[in-house]
């Protein structure tokens, strides 16, 4: 009886908490978004741009780290049952992969554009057979482009 | 061509349902599926109680704890009630393919057990609220007419379909099946309605062989108190309120088989001691 009441406590937390943590993270991403939505990111491999125009190349990359929730969690396994969408993972992947590409994105300021992005992903902390919540990181890779001149 | 960078206006990677949508919808299809199934494996273990032999039936009750041998660590009241059943059999009032064993548990409640492997667990709440030897009597009857039945092993069934059904959907360690595990622990099933009757019945038949008379059948149903907790009284009232209806259908049933009263035989318990030779068939 107990045990129930601490799983049902468990899922309610994780639908308020959880729900709330996530329209604050959205918020953040999108203003972010916005102000370096002038810095192309693409995944060509190549530099539109003739070399000597180009004044240093850099890797960096940038990651992010999303836990779910017991809420999300509980949706996922009924959904597990019945196939379809797991519409309640979508957004736990969508702000994990906006978030690393913002992080890489910051993580060169004054570049004019990077090229070669990539993004992967991986889930960490899932121990098979114990009962734990696990996370799911993103990771954003690319190459930034610094020009002479400014385009 | 100018081009101007912008956002999207709407995020394509993020489906735009409502989460507690979601959660109703797939909670209710979920229900509703184990319900079914629920009911489809029941009737199955129903039909499957029929075929269980006693042979089976013993290493399915290793699963619930060894068994006392009749006579060996018994105490003093497990003795007197040992007596009474054995009483029973011998008088070929109930015929069952394996010996009874009963057994006193320590319990505040006010309740009897039919166990597969042919235990009688009785706690010893009940053993204090009852007055005479006849109305134990009816209330070992009633068990022994659960092992007659199979109700024990049919309760059984269910609970161990569900068990299965709800391993299956969520594996053994998901948190769904802890969830299904929780609330089917929560609504431990019973007897039915009908399974309770029966026993009844066939308690009344046991009472008359070995009494040649009925006093003392509906006695317990009577002491209890109106407004007792139904939910500290076990499987004799919990699962049905309505003892009215029971003392009832024992007296109409009475008066068509034309069974006697006849005279009440003192308890042989006092404060915890039992008379020798007070139940001596």
């Amino acid at each position: 009886m107990y045990d129930l009441l601490i799983i049902l406590s468990l899922t309610a937390l994780g639908y308020f908490a959880g729900g709330w943590a996530e329209r604050r993270h959205y918020r953040s991403i999108e203003k972010r978004e916005q102000e370096l939505l002038h810095i192309p990111a693409i995944s060509m491999k190549s530099v539109p741009y003739p070399g000597e125009e180009v004044a240093a190349a850099e890797m960096v990359h940038g990651s992010a780290v999303i836990s779910i929730d017991y809420f999300k969690r509980l949706l996922a396994s009924l959904r597990n049952i019945f196939g379809g969408t797991v519409a309640s993972y979508e957004s736990l992947l969508d702000r994990a992969r906006r978030e690393a590409l913002l992080r890489m994105k910051e993580s060169a300021p004054g570049a004019d554009l990077f090229v070669n992005v990539r993004i992967e992903t991986s889930a960490i902390g899932k121990a098979s057979g114990k009962r734990s919540v696990s996370c799911l990181e993103a990771l954003a890779y690319g190459t930034a482009i610094f020009l002479e001149q400014k385009p | 061509m100018k081009y101007t960078a912008r956002q999207p206006r709407t995020n394509h990677n993020v489906s735009p349902v409502s989460p507690i949508r979601e959660l109703l919808i797939l909670l209710g299809g979920l229900v509703a599926s184990m319900v079914l199934i629920y009911i489809l494996l029941g009737l199955g273990a129903d039909l499957l109680v029929q075929h269980i032999s006693p042979q089976t039936e013993q290493k399915l009750a290793s699963f619930f704890g060894s068994k006392k041998n009749p006579g060996k660590g018994q105490s003093m009241e497990e003795q007197w009630l040992q007596s009474l059943v054995d009483q029973m059999e011998t008088k070929k009032c109930v015929q069952l393919p394996y010996p009874i064993t009963v057994q006193v548990s320590p319990s505040k409640k006010v309740n009897a057990m039919a166990l597969p492997g042919g235990r009688i667990v009785v706690l010893s709440g009940l053993l204090k609220r009852v007055r005479s030897e006849n109305e134990m009597a009816f209330i070992l009857a009633h068990e022994l007419g659960h092992f007659k039945h199979r109700d024990h092993l049919r309760g059984l069934g269910r609970g161990l379909v569900f068990a299965v059904v709800s391993t299956l959907i969520g594996g053994s360690d998901g948190a769904l099946s802890g969830l299904v595990q929780k609330s089917v622990q929560v609504s431990e099933s019973s007897f039915s309605r009908d399974q309770e009757s029966a026993a009844d019945r066939f308690a009344l038949d046991v009472l008359n062989c070995a009494y040649g008379h009925v006093t003392g059948a509906t006695d317990f149903f009577k002491h209890m108190p109106k407004k007792q907790d139904p939910g500290a009284l076990g499987h004799y009232f919990s699962s049905h309120p309505e003892n009215q209806r029971r003392i009832k259908a024992l007296i109409k049933l009475q008066r068509q088989k034309h069974y006697h009263e006849g005279k009440r035989l003192p308890l042989p318990i006092k404060e915890g001691k039992i008379k020798k030779s007070a139940s001596s068939p």
